[in-house]
Protein backbone atom coordinates (compact mmCIF):
# COMPACT_ATOMS: atom_id res chain seq x y z
CA UNK A 1 0.00 0.00 0.00
CA UNK A 2 3.11 2.32 0.96
CA UNK A 3 4.52 1.86 -2.23
CA UNK A 4 1.02 2.41 -4.51
CA UNK A 5 1.26 5.64 -2.36
CA UNK A 6 4.55 6.70 -3.92
CA UNK A 7 3.66 5.66 -7.38
CA UNK A 8 0.82 7.74 -7.05
CA UNK A 9 2.92 10.82 -6.26
CA UNK A 10 1.97 11.50 -2.66
CA UNK A 11 2.89 15.05 -3.44
CA UNK A 12 3.64 16.75 0.18
CA UNK A 13 6.49 15.05 2.62
CA UNK A 14 6.71 11.44 3.58
CA UNK A 15 3.91 9.50 4.95
CA UNK A 16 4.49 8.76 8.50
CA UNK A 17 4.23 4.93 7.54
CA UNK A 18 7.40 5.28 5.83
CA UNK A 19 10.76 4.19 7.43
CA UNK A 20 13.28 7.84 6.61
CA UNK A 21 16.18 5.14 6.52
CA UNK A 22 14.55 3.00 3.98
CA UNK A 23 13.54 6.40 1.76
CA UNK A 24 16.80 7.54 1.73
CA UNK A 25 18.52 4.52 0.42
CA UNK A 26 15.63 4.66 -2.14
CA UNK A 27 16.68 8.55 -2.80
CA UNK A 28 20.25 7.49 -3.36
CA UNK A 29 19.51 4.43 -5.24
CA UNK A 30 18.19 6.72 -7.70
CA UNK A 31 15.07 7.10 -10.41
CA UNK A 32 13.62 4.04 -10.10
CA UNK A 33 14.08 0.80 -7.07
CA UNK A 34 13.64 -2.57 -8.60
CA UNK A 35 13.86 -5.31 -5.98
CA UNK A 36 13.68 -9.05 -7.33
CA UNK A 37 10.84 -10.81 -5.28
CA UNK A 38 11.13 -14.15 -7.29
CA UNK A 39 12.71 -15.38 -10.60
CA UNK A 40 10.97 -13.48 -13.15
CA UNK A 41 8.86 -11.56 -11.12
CA UNK A 42 10.02 -8.06 -10.11
CA UNK A 43 8.72 -5.08 -8.05
CA UNK A 44 9.42 -1.54 -9.20
CA UNK A 45 9.26 0.99 -7.54
CA UNK A 46 9.83 4.62 -8.54
CA UNK A 47 11.11 7.35 -6.25
CA UNK A 48 9.33 10.32 -7.74
CA UNK A 49 8.25 12.12 -4.49
CA UNK A 50 11.65 11.80 -2.73
CA UNK A 51 14.39 14.53 -3.22
CA UNK A 52 12.51 17.24 -2.98
CA UNK A 53 9.88 16.41 -1.17
CA UNK A 54 7.51 17.13 -3.86
CA UNK A 55 5.63 16.49 -7.29
CA UNK A 56 6.80 18.80 -10.36
CA UNK A 57 3.45 20.22 -10.79
CA UNK A 58 0.51 20.02 -8.52
CA UNK A 59 -2.38 22.54 -9.97
CA UNK A 60 -4.11 24.41 -7.45
CA UNK A 61 -6.53 28.19 -6.85
CA UNK A 62 -5.99 30.59 -4.47
CA UNK A 63 -9.62 32.99 -4.23
CA UNK A 64 -9.03 35.94 -2.52
CA UNK A 65 -12.22 36.28 -0.61
CA UNK A 66 -11.09 39.94 0.22
CA UNK A 67 -11.63 41.20 -3.62
CA UNK A 68 -14.75 38.87 -4.25
CA UNK A 69 -18.03 40.51 -4.35
CA UNK A 70 -21.40 39.65 -3.17
CA UNK A 71 -23.23 40.63 -6.50
CA UNK A 72 -20.74 39.16 -9.03
CA UNK A 73 -21.41 35.71 -10.66
CA UNK A 74 -18.59 35.89 -13.72
CA UNK A 75 -17.01 32.49 -12.61
CA UNK A 76 -20.09 30.40 -12.29
CA UNK A 77 -21.09 32.01 -15.32
CA UNK A 78 -18.15 31.06 -17.67
CA UNK A 79 -17.80 27.42 -16.18
CA UNK A 80 -21.63 27.24 -17.30
CA UNK A 81 -20.23 28.47 -20.96
CA UNK A 82 -17.55 26.96 -20.82
CA UNK A 83 -18.11 23.37 -20.16
CA UNK A 84 -22.18 23.85 -21.38
CA UNK A 85 -23.70 23.34 -18.26
CA UNK A 86 -27.42 24.90 -18.14
CA UNK A 87 -27.86 28.24 -16.82
CA UNK A 88 -31.60 27.65 -15.93
CA UNK A 89 -32.13 27.67 -12.00
CA UNK A 90 -33.75 24.63 -11.37
CA UNK A 91 -33.14 21.03 -8.91
CA UNK A 92 -31.66 19.26 -11.17
CA UNK A 93 -28.86 21.61 -12.67
CA UNK A 94 -25.44 21.16 -12.37
CA UNK A 95 -23.11 23.42 -10.12
CA UNK A 96 -19.77 22.73 -10.78
CA UNK A 97 -18.80 26.33 -8.90
CA UNK A 98 -20.93 28.33 -6.37
CA UNK A 99 -20.87 31.22 -5.01
CA UNK A 100 -21.16 30.91 -1.17
CA UNK A 101 -21.69 33.89 1.62
CA UNK A 102 -20.80 33.20 5.26
CA UNK A 103 -21.82 35.60 7.75
CA UNK A 104 -20.53 35.00 11.45
CA UNK A 105 -23.81 35.88 13.72
CA UNK A 106 -21.43 37.42 16.34
CA UNK A 107 -20.01 40.06 14.87
CA UNK A 108 -21.77 40.19 11.36
CA UNK A 109 -18.64 39.37 9.33
CA UNK A 110 -19.73 38.59 5.79
CA UNK A 111 -17.59 37.15 2.72
CA UNK A 112 -18.77 35.88 -0.35
CA UNK A 113 -16.64 33.53 -2.46
CA UNK A 114 -16.99 30.63 -4.98
CA UNK A 115 -16.68 27.00 -4.02
CA UNK A 116 -15.67 23.90 -6.32
CA UNK A 117 -14.01 20.85 -6.12
CA UNK A 118 -11.37 21.41 -4.04
CA UNK A 119 -8.71 18.55 -5.50
CA UNK A 120 -8.07 17.39 -2.26
CA UNK A 121 -4.53 15.73 -2.25
CA UNK A 122 -5.74 12.85 0.31
CA UNK A 123 -9.27 13.01 -2.16
CA UNK A 124 -12.50 11.14 -0.12
CA UNK A 125 -14.27 10.59 -3.36
CA UNK A 126 -11.26 8.84 -4.70
CA UNK A 127 -11.17 6.66 -1.58
CA UNK A 128 -14.57 5.14 -1.99
CA UNK A 129 -14.49 4.98 -5.72
CA UNK A 130 -15.23 1.22 -5.94
CA UNK A 131 -14.27 1.16 -9.72
CA UNK A 132 -11.17 3.61 -10.00
CA UNK A 133 -13.07 6.16 -11.62
CA UNK A 134 -12.81 8.53 -9.17
CA UNK A 135 -8.70 9.18 -9.61
CA UNK A 136 -5.94 12.23 -9.05
CA UNK A 137 -3.86 12.66 -11.59
CA UNK A 138 0.13 13.19 -11.00
CA UNK A 139 -0.64 17.38 -11.43
CA UNK A 140 -3.61 17.16 -8.64
CA UNK A 141 -6.09 17.71 -10.80
CA UNK A 142 -9.15 15.25 -9.30
CA UNK A 143 -11.61 14.16 -11.83
CA UNK A 144 -13.92 11.05 -12.75
CA UNK A 145 -13.14 8.93 -15.69
CA UNK A 146 -16.41 8.83 -17.23
CA UNK A 147 -15.38 5.55 -19.01
CA UNK A 148 -15.17 3.81 -16.07
CA UNK A 149 -17.96 5.43 -13.41
CA UNK A 150 -21.20 3.64 -12.87
CA UNK A 151 -22.71 5.94 -11.05
CA UNK A 152 -23.23 4.51 -7.36
CA UNK A 153 -22.89 8.01 -6.36
CA UNK A 154 -20.47 6.95 -3.50
CA UNK A 155 -17.73 10.36 -4.21
CA UNK A 156 -20.76 12.67 -3.77
CA UNK A 157 -21.77 11.44 -0.55
CA UNK A 158 -18.01 11.24 0.37
CA UNK A 159 -17.67 14.63 -0.67
CA UNK A 160 -17.82 16.72 2.42
CA UNK A 161 -17.57 20.16 0.26
CA UNK A 162 -20.25 19.28 -1.87
CA UNK A 163 -18.43 19.67 -5.11
CA UNK A 164 -19.78 16.70 -7.28
CA UNK A 165 -23.31 16.03 -8.51
CA UNK A 166 -24.94 13.21 -10.07
CA UNK A 167 -26.06 13.66 -13.95
CA UNK A 168 -29.88 12.04 -13.78
CA UNK A 169 -31.17 13.01 -17.54
CA UNK A 170 -30.23 12.60 -21.00
CA UNK A 171 -27.62 15.49 -21.51
CA UNK A 172 -27.63 17.07 -25.40
CA UNK A 173 -25.72 19.51 -26.60
CA UNK A 174 -22.18 18.92 -24.33
CA UNK A 175 -19.14 20.74 -25.53
CA UNK A 176 -16.26 18.29 -27.34
CA UNK A 177 -14.04 19.32 -24.27
CA UNK A 178 -16.57 18.95 -21.41
CA UNK A 179 -18.08 14.88 -22.20
CA UNK A 180 -20.98 14.63 -19.61
CA UNK A 181 -23.88 12.00 -19.69
CA UNK A 182 -26.80 10.62 -18.00
CA UNK A 183 -26.11 7.50 -15.16
CA UNK A 184 -22.35 9.32 -14.04
CA UNK A 185 -20.73 11.24 -11.29
CA UNK A 186 -19.16 14.91 -12.30
CA UNK A 187 -17.48 18.08 -10.83
CA UNK A 188 -15.33 20.30 -11.28
CA UNK A 189 -12.76 19.58 -13.56
CA UNK A 190 -10.13 22.72 -13.56
CA UNK A 191 -10.99 22.94 -16.94
CA UNK A 192 -8.71 20.40 -17.77
CA UNK A 193 -8.72 20.77 -22.07
CA UNK A 194 -7.40 24.68 -21.15
CA UNK A 195 -5.04 23.50 -18.83
CA UNK A 196 -3.42 21.11 -20.81
CA UNK A 197 -3.34 23.96 -23.96
CA UNK A 198 -1.46 26.47 -21.55
CA UNK A 199 -4.73 28.51 -20.15
CA UNK A 200 -5.69 28.94 -16.99
CA UNK A 201 -9.80 27.59 -16.47
CA UNK A 202 -12.51 29.31 -17.62
CA UNK A 203 -13.56 30.99 -13.75
CA UNK A 204 -10.02 32.04 -13.41
CA UNK A 205 -10.48 33.73 -16.86
CA UNK A 206 -13.88 35.38 -16.44
CA UNK A 207 -12.93 36.58 -12.80
CA UNK A 208 -9.46 38.41 -14.07
CA UNK A 209 -11.43 39.32 -17.35
CA UNK A 210 -15.08 40.53 -16.11
CA UNK A 211 -14.67 40.10 -12.22
CA UNK A 212 -12.38 41.04 -9.36
CA UNK A 213 -8.90 39.33 -9.90
CA UNK A 214 -9.95 37.66 -7.25
CA UNK A 215 -8.64 34.19 -8.60
CA UNK A 216 -5.13 33.09 -9.11
CA UNK A 217 -4.24 29.32 -10.99
CA UNK A 218 -0.90 27.94 -10.53
CA UNK A 219 1.37 25.53 -9.80
CA UNK A 220 1.55 25.47 -5.91
CA UNK A 221 4.58 23.39 -5.87
CA UNK A 222 6.50 25.63 -8.22
CA UNK A 223 8.60 28.73 -5.69
CA UNK A 224 8.56 31.28 -8.71
CA UNK A 225 4.50 30.70 -9.71
CA UNK A 226 2.40 33.40 -9.06
CA UNK A 227 0.29 31.64 -6.92
CA UNK A 228 3.01 29.92 -4.48
CA UNK A 229 4.41 33.45 -3.81
CA UNK A 230 1.05 34.39 -2.86
CA UNK A 231 0.43 31.59 -0.85
CA UNK A 232 3.91 32.29 0.62
CA UNK A 233 3.38 35.96 1.80
CA UNK A 234 -0.47 36.61 2.90
CA UNK A 235 -1.83 34.58 5.51
CA UNK A 236 -4.30 31.47 3.95
CA UNK A 237 -6.28 28.95 4.67
CA UNK A 238 -8.57 25.69 2.96
CA UNK A 239 -11.97 25.09 3.58
CA UNK A 240 -12.23 22.50 6.66
CA UNK A 241 -8.59 22.57 6.86
CA UNK A 242 -9.52 20.41 10.12
CA UNK A 243 -10.70 17.50 7.93
CA UNK A 244 -6.57 17.08 6.49
CA UNK A 245 -7.62 16.57 3.31
CA UNK A 246 -4.83 18.95 2.16
CA UNK A 247 -7.16 20.91 -0.86
CA UNK A 248 -5.78 22.06 -3.54
CA UNK A 249 -8.30 25.72 -4.07
CA UNK A 250 -6.99 28.12 -0.95
CA UNK A 251 -8.79 31.17 0.40
CA UNK A 252 -7.83 34.26 1.92
CA UNK A 253 -9.39 36.42 4.09
CA UNK A 254 -11.89 33.96 5.46
CA UNK B 1 -44.47 -44.93 -37.48
CA UNK B 2 -45.85 -43.64 -40.59
CA UNK B 3 -46.79 -40.49 -39.03
CA UNK B 4 -43.26 -39.75 -37.62
CA UNK B 5 -42.29 -39.80 -41.53
CA UNK B 6 -45.16 -37.62 -42.17
CA UNK B 7 -44.26 -34.81 -39.53
CA UNK B 8 -40.39 -35.10 -40.40
CA UNK B 9 -41.46 -34.48 -44.59
CA UNK B 10 -43.31 -31.48 -43.57
CA UNK B 11 -40.79 -30.32 -41.54
CA UNK B 12 -38.37 -30.23 -44.28
CA UNK B 13 -40.35 -28.66 -46.89
CA UNK B 14 -41.10 -25.94 -44.08
CA UNK B 15 -37.75 -25.03 -43.52
CA UNK B 16 -36.62 -25.51 -47.44
CA UNK B 17 -39.18 -22.87 -48.72
CA UNK B 18 -38.85 -20.88 -45.65
CA UNK B 19 -35.13 -20.43 -46.50
CA UNK B 20 -35.99 -19.57 -49.99
CA UNK B 21 -38.68 -17.62 -49.04
CA UNK B 22 -36.09 -15.45 -46.39
CA UNK B 23 -33.34 -15.28 -48.74
CA UNK B 24 -36.03 -13.79 -51.35
CA UNK B 25 -37.02 -10.64 -48.95
CA UNK B 26 -33.61 -10.09 -49.55
CA UNK B 27 -30.36 -8.75 -47.57
CA UNK B 28 -30.07 -5.65 -45.25
CA UNK B 29 -28.31 -3.54 -48.27
CA UNK B 30 -24.68 -2.36 -47.32
CA UNK B 31 -24.12 1.16 -45.86
CA UNK B 32 -22.87 3.98 -47.71
CA UNK B 33 -20.72 5.50 -45.39
CA UNK B 34 -19.94 9.35 -45.85
CA UNK B 35 -16.30 10.03 -46.82
CA UNK B 36 -14.45 12.15 -44.85
CA UNK B 37 -12.02 15.16 -46.17
CA UNK B 38 -8.00 14.59 -45.33
CA UNK B 39 -6.47 11.37 -44.27
CA UNK B 40 -6.97 8.85 -41.90
CA UNK B 41 -4.50 8.06 -38.98
CA UNK B 42 -4.43 4.61 -40.24
CA UNK B 43 -5.56 2.62 -43.40
CA UNK B 44 -9.04 2.47 -43.87
CA UNK B 45 -9.58 -1.27 -43.26
CA UNK B 46 -7.09 -1.25 -40.28
CA UNK B 47 -9.57 1.44 -38.83
CA UNK B 48 -12.56 -0.70 -39.44
CA UNK B 49 -11.29 -3.56 -37.72
CA UNK B 50 -9.11 -1.72 -35.24
CA UNK B 51 -10.96 2.01 -34.42
CA UNK B 52 -12.32 0.96 -30.66
CA UNK B 53 -8.54 -0.24 -30.10
CA UNK B 54 -7.60 3.19 -31.56
CA UNK B 55 -10.22 4.72 -29.14
CA UNK B 56 -9.64 3.13 -26.14
CA UNK B 57 -6.41 3.42 -26.11
CA UNK B 58 -6.28 7.36 -26.83
CA UNK B 59 -9.18 7.89 -23.86
CA UNK B 60 -6.72 6.67 -21.17
CA UNK B 61 -4.18 8.41 -22.06
CA UNK B 62 -6.09 11.78 -22.30
CA UNK B 63 -8.05 11.20 -19.19
CA UNK B 64 -6.17 9.32 -16.94
CA UNK B 65 -2.50 10.20 -18.31
CA UNK B 66 -3.29 13.92 -18.95
CA UNK B 67 -1.92 13.57 -22.36
CA UNK B 68 -4.07 15.88 -24.07
CA UNK B 69 -2.51 16.45 -27.36
CA UNK B 70 -3.33 13.57 -29.24
CA UNK B 71 -4.18 13.28 -32.79
CA UNK B 72 -6.17 10.34 -33.15
CA UNK B 73 -8.75 11.36 -30.03
CA UNK B 74 -12.54 11.15 -31.11
CA UNK B 75 -13.18 14.79 -31.29
CA UNK B 76 -10.68 14.87 -33.84
CA UNK B 77 -12.14 11.82 -35.65
CA UNK B 78 -15.43 13.78 -35.44
CA UNK B 79 -14.23 17.01 -36.82
CA UNK B 80 -13.14 15.11 -39.90
CA UNK B 81 -15.56 12.74 -40.59
CA UNK B 82 -18.70 15.15 -40.09
CA UNK B 83 -21.15 16.27 -42.64
CA UNK B 84 -22.77 19.30 -43.23
CA UNK B 85 -26.02 20.51 -44.40
CA UNK B 86 -26.47 22.55 -47.66
CA UNK B 87 -27.12 25.68 -45.07
CA UNK B 88 -23.29 24.79 -43.57
CA UNK B 89 -24.34 22.86 -40.01
CA UNK B 90 -22.98 20.17 -39.12
CA UNK B 91 -24.73 17.05 -39.18
CA UNK B 92 -25.03 15.02 -35.54
CA UNK B 93 -22.70 12.13 -36.37
CA UNK B 94 -24.62 9.51 -34.70
CA UNK B 95 -27.82 10.67 -36.82
CA UNK B 96 -28.86 7.86 -39.16
CA UNK B 97 -27.14 7.20 -42.22
CA UNK B 98 -23.80 9.56 -40.77
CA UNK B 99 -20.49 7.77 -40.68
CA UNK B 100 -21.08 6.13 -37.00
CA UNK B 101 -24.71 5.35 -37.25
CA UNK B 102 -24.40 4.03 -40.55
CA UNK B 103 -22.08 0.95 -39.94
CA UNK B 104 -23.30 0.44 -36.48
CA UNK B 105 -26.63 0.13 -37.25
CA UNK B 106 -25.71 -2.16 -39.82
CA UNK B 107 -23.41 -4.65 -38.38
CA UNK B 108 -26.19 -3.95 -34.86
CA UNK B 109 -23.54 -2.88 -32.37
CA UNK B 110 -24.31 -0.54 -29.75
CA UNK B 111 -22.45 2.41 -28.88
CA UNK B 112 -22.81 4.91 -26.30
CA UNK B 113 -20.00 7.29 -26.67
CA UNK B 114 -22.41 9.84 -27.72
CA UNK B 115 -24.65 9.72 -24.91
CA UNK B 116 -21.36 12.15 -23.01
CA UNK B 117 -19.86 13.06 -25.93
CA UNK B 118 -20.41 15.71 -28.40
CA UNK B 119 -22.07 14.70 -31.99
CA UNK B 120 -20.57 17.97 -33.94
CA UNK B 121 -17.28 20.20 -33.83
CA UNK B 122 -17.56 22.94 -32.16
CA UNK B 123 -14.45 25.50 -31.80
CA UNK B 124 -15.65 28.53 -30.51
CA UNK B 125 -14.76 28.66 -26.31
CA UNK B 126 -16.36 31.80 -25.49
CA UNK B 127 -14.06 32.69 -22.45
CA UNK B 128 -11.55 35.76 -22.69
CA UNK B 129 -8.39 35.14 -22.37
CA UNK B 130 -6.30 38.06 -22.37
CA UNK B 131 -3.38 35.93 -23.06
CA UNK B 132 -3.42 34.78 -19.53
CA UNK B 133 -1.02 31.77 -19.22
CA UNK B 134 -0.52 29.36 -15.85
CA UNK B 135 3.53 28.55 -18.09
CA UNK B 136 3.33 24.63 -16.97
CA UNK B 137 1.95 23.54 -20.19
CA UNK B 138 5.00 22.13 -20.91
CA UNK B 139 4.46 19.43 -18.28
CA UNK B 140 2.04 18.31 -20.68
CA UNK B 141 3.11 19.00 -24.47
CA UNK B 142 4.11 15.56 -25.56
CA UNK B 143 5.45 14.86 -29.25
CA UNK B 144 2.29 13.63 -31.58
CA UNK B 145 2.83 10.19 -31.75
CA UNK B 146 -0.08 8.55 -33.90
CA UNK B 147 1.21 5.36 -35.15
CA UNK B 148 3.20 4.22 -32.75
CA UNK B 149 1.51 0.66 -32.60
CA UNK B 150 0.42 0.51 -36.40
CA UNK B 151 3.55 -1.22 -37.86
CA UNK B 152 2.76 -3.80 -35.27
CA UNK B 153 -0.51 -4.26 -36.10
CA UNK B 154 0.04 -4.43 -39.91
CA UNK B 155 2.98 -6.97 -39.33
CA UNK B 156 0.15 -9.28 -37.37
CA UNK B 157 -1.92 -8.93 -41.26
CA UNK B 158 -3.91 -7.02 -40.30
CA UNK B 159 -3.60 -4.46 -43.51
Amino acid sequence: MSDERTELGSDEAPDQGHDPSRRRLLALAGGAVAATLMPGVTLFARTLSIGSGKTPVRFGLLVDTTKCTQGCNACVSACQDYNGLSKDPGPDNAQWIRKVTITDPHTGFTRSFPVMCQHCAEATCVDVCPTGASFRRPDGIVLVDKHRCIGCRYCIMACPYKARSFVGRVIKDQKPWAPRGKGTAEGCTMCVERVANGKVPACVAACNDKGEKAMTFGNLHDPKSEIAKSLARFSTTTIRADLGLRPGVHYRGI
Amino acid sequence: MKNRALVIAGLSVLIFFGAIWADHRGTVPVPLVPTAQGHCVLPTALMRREHMMLLRRVREQIVRDGKHDQADRLTTCIACHVQTTATGASIPINQHGQFCAACHTYVGVHIDCFACHATVPQKAIPIADLGQTHGEQAAYRIPRVILQHAPALIARGHS
